[in-house]
């Protein structure tokens, strides 16, 4: 059982989606994440498991080496799709609750601005983590995600800006979130963004990866 | 000197009378239409609506009246056909979301959407489904990535050569009419010729395509880049060979007259990395850059210019190796882009095209103060034994305070003044 949950982390880290994907090349005719995870399952071992012991454990490695530029953007987009196969499988048991998650984070970029890759990446690391993310995509307007927030009673929030031009709108999401919902996490990030402003707008974690906010979330439910 | 004297003297790193500036030459190194109406306010010049010249970052016009007002050294031309498909022709009125009335082309053609959104058709043809969005609270329009279901089986790079072909009449009369201006002007020359571009992330959803096929969306562009390179080596190798065609076209045509080429706008940095490894760069895109470069040089007297955002300090090298003669835009604050070292180990190989301001602080949130010391500091560095000519870092963004310009403005001016002593 440990070989099987083991060879998923590796899928996981290196982007191994199934037996047919040509990436990454020397793991080329190797099962890859579906059918280990379907294998897994079949053999009895608890969803639970697969997502604390494999999953997670890829991603943490993903989320490293990316944040000591080990690996780059192409590569984590990869881990992620590899991910997101094995929790295809994973599904009946998310929505019968068997699996418990750390919690939920609500994502999105923020109004008026469509840089998405990072805001992926961050969103994509988080749930690896065992986290049910809400991606509310680019151009999220605030009253948008206090809707989200209302709707999810203890999520934390994360926001994403990328440009000068849209930091403005970030001050007023957060602003707004912290009026409305007293006592709520807002994380923030992207380009032009950092501690100071954090400090300034009133927001409570700053990282300029995704790593920092796993590692931030996980203190919060530790 | 001339503005055409100057710049190429600056080109081949040699001693100008000051240092050149470029607004408004290339897509990377314009003003958004909001701030270049504040401009003309600032000098006096006569209230009109500001011409678009590139949709799609809402970039405008540098008239005449500003090229001088401005001192500016460096006039560009473009692909006939925008980021949107259509010809620069036919202008209309059109008002922002801002309040701007502005001039279109005659095909900037839109509709607002369920949210009050603003949606832009690929050439013009409300038949095919939107290729641009611009949000109400937005400046300018993104791409909306129109992704039909990958089937690996069917998968043909032809695909993704649609926008890759040779130029047609049209675009040959084009810079047939280009060069009247370019022969009369005393300001040096940009030509981007399109297609040179390999694998921009702007370009790849093909948002002057009615009907894209292949890969459009982004995350699966980059996620080719590794998992189905030979896929995407075709597609660069093809298009490479066409550019260089329609190269010794337009070479043809204009000759020696302009003096610098567009090559590439692919931005490979993020703000504290890249988008590949060095060793990626080298085996995906360096072996292309070499061979339209190497065909440049060996047949025209043009230089070449690379933009490439962000992080790139690590790539330089290879920049130098692939045979760019220029850099844009020298992004000063991203990790390691310091102009000193810059200057330092690739300042006698490469011209650097900007950097001359912050624009994530300093310029669009500085007091004009700190604009004019940042400005004066950049100068100096990177003008020490020539090779840079002046611009921000990217498109003035429509934010950016016109004060804030026009303390730029002046701290070159006032560089300049000083530098000529010595
Ligand atoms: C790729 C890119 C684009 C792509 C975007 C594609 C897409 N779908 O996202 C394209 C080419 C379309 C584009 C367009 C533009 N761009 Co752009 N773009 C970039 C570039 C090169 C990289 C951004 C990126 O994707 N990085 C990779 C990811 C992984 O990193 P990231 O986004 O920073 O995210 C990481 C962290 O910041 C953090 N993070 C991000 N969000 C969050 C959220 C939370 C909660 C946390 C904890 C962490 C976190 O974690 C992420 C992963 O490590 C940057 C350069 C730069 N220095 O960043 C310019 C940049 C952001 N762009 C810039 C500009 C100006 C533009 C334009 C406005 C151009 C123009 N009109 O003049 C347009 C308009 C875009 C639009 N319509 O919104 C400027 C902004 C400058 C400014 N004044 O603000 C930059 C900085 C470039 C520059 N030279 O100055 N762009």
């Amino acid at each position: 059982m440990e070989q099987l949950l083991e060879q998923i982390a590796i899928c996981v880290e290196f982007g191994k989606i199934n037996k047919l994907a040509p990436y990454p090349p020397d793991m080329k005719g190797q099962d890859g994440a579906d059918e280990l995870t379907g294998k897994a399952l079949d053999q009895g071992i608890s969803a639970d498991d697969v997502l604390q012991k494999a999953l997670i454990k890829g991603m943490e490695k993903v989320g490293i080496k990316f944040r000591e530029n080990k690996i780059f953007v192409p590569q984590v987009l990869m881990s992620a799709k590899a991910m997101h196969t094995a929790m295809e499988h994973l599904k009946p048991s998310f929505q019968s609750g068997t699996i418990r998650r750390k919690g939920i984070f609500v994502i999105g970029t923020v109004a008026g601005d469509l840089h998405d890759i990072g805001k992926n990446l961050v969103s994509m690391m988080i749930e690896g983590n065992g986290w049910q993310v809400i991606d509310l995509g680019t151009d999220v307007k605030p009253e948008k995600f206090i809707e989200m927030a209302k709707a999810n009673p203890g999520c934390k929030v994360g926001l994403s800006a990328l440009l000068t031009t849209t930091m403005g709108n970030m001050e007023k999401t957060v602003k707004e979130l912290k009026e409305q919902i007293p006592g709520i996490i807002v994380l923030i990030g992207g380009a032009p963004v950092n501690d100071n402003f954090r400090e300034k707008i009133g927001a409570d974690f700053y990282s300029p990866d995704p790593q920092g906010a796993v590692e931030y979330l996980n203190k919060l439910v530790a | 000197m001339t503005s055409k004297e100057r710049i190429r003297a600056v080109l081949l790193h040699r001693k100008a009378d000051r240092t050149p500036l470029d607004f408004g030459a290339t897509t990377v190194t314009g003003i958004h239409i909001l701030v270049i109406e504040k401009l003309r306010e600032y000098y006096g010049f006569e209230k009109r609506p500001v011409k678009l010249t590139e949709p799609y970052q809402m970039l405008g016009e540098i008239d005449d009246e500003l090229l001088a007002a401005m001192n500016i050294d460096v006039i560009g031309f473009g692909p006939r056909l925008t980021m949107f498909g259509f010809p620069n022709e036919g202008w209309k009125e059109f008002r922002t979301f801002w309040g701007q009335e502005i001039l279109v082309p005659e095909k900037f053609i839109t509709t607002l959407d369920e949210n009050g959104d603003l949606l832009i058709y690929p050439q013009g043809d409300v038949s095919f489904s939107p290729s641009g969005k611009m949000p109400k609270s937005s400046y300018f329009f993104d791409a909306i990535i129109r992704q039909g279901p990958v089937d690996e089986e069917k998968l043909n790079p032809e695909d993704n050569l649609e926008e890759y072909g040779v130029l047609s009449d049209e675009d040959l009369q084009y810079w047939n009419k280009n060069l009247e201006i370019i022969k009369r002007t005393d300001k040096a020359v940009v030509a981007n010729i399109g297609g040179t571009g390999i694998g921009d992330i702007a370009l790849v959803p093909g948002t002057f395509l009615k009907q894209p096929k292949g890969i459009r969306d982004v995350a699966e562009w980059y996620m080719s880049t590794v998992m189905r390179p030979d896929y995407i080596r075709t597609i660069f190798e093809k298009q490479t060979d066409i550019a260089i065609k329609n190269l010794e076209t337009v070479f043809g045509i204009v000759g020696n007259e302009i003096d610098i080429l567009y090559v590439c706008g692919t931005d490979f940095g993020t703000q504290n990395s890249t988008f590949c490894s060095p060793e990626t760069f080298d085996e995906m895109w360096l072996p292309y850059y070499k061979k339209i470069n190497d065909w440049v040089h060996e047949n025209t007297g043009w230089k070449t210019f690379k933009h490439s955002c962000g992080a790139v300090e690590i790539l330089m090298d290879r920049f130098i190796r692939a045979g760019f003669d220029i850099i844009n835009p020298v992004q000063i604050n991203a990790r390691g882009m310091d102009t000193r070292v810059l200057k330092e180990k690739y300042g006698d190989k490469l011209v650097f095209w900007g950097g001359g301001v912050d624009t994530q602080k300093v310029l669009p949130f500085g007091e004009p103060e700190e604009v004019k010391n940042q400005v004066f500091e950049q100068c100096v560095i990177l003008s020490e034994g020539s090779g840079f000519v002046f611009n921000t870092v990217h498109n003035i963004q429509a934010n950016v305070p016109v004060e804030n310009v026009v303390a730029m403005l002046e701290a070159l001016k006032e560089f300049n003044k000083q530098a000529s002593h010595y």
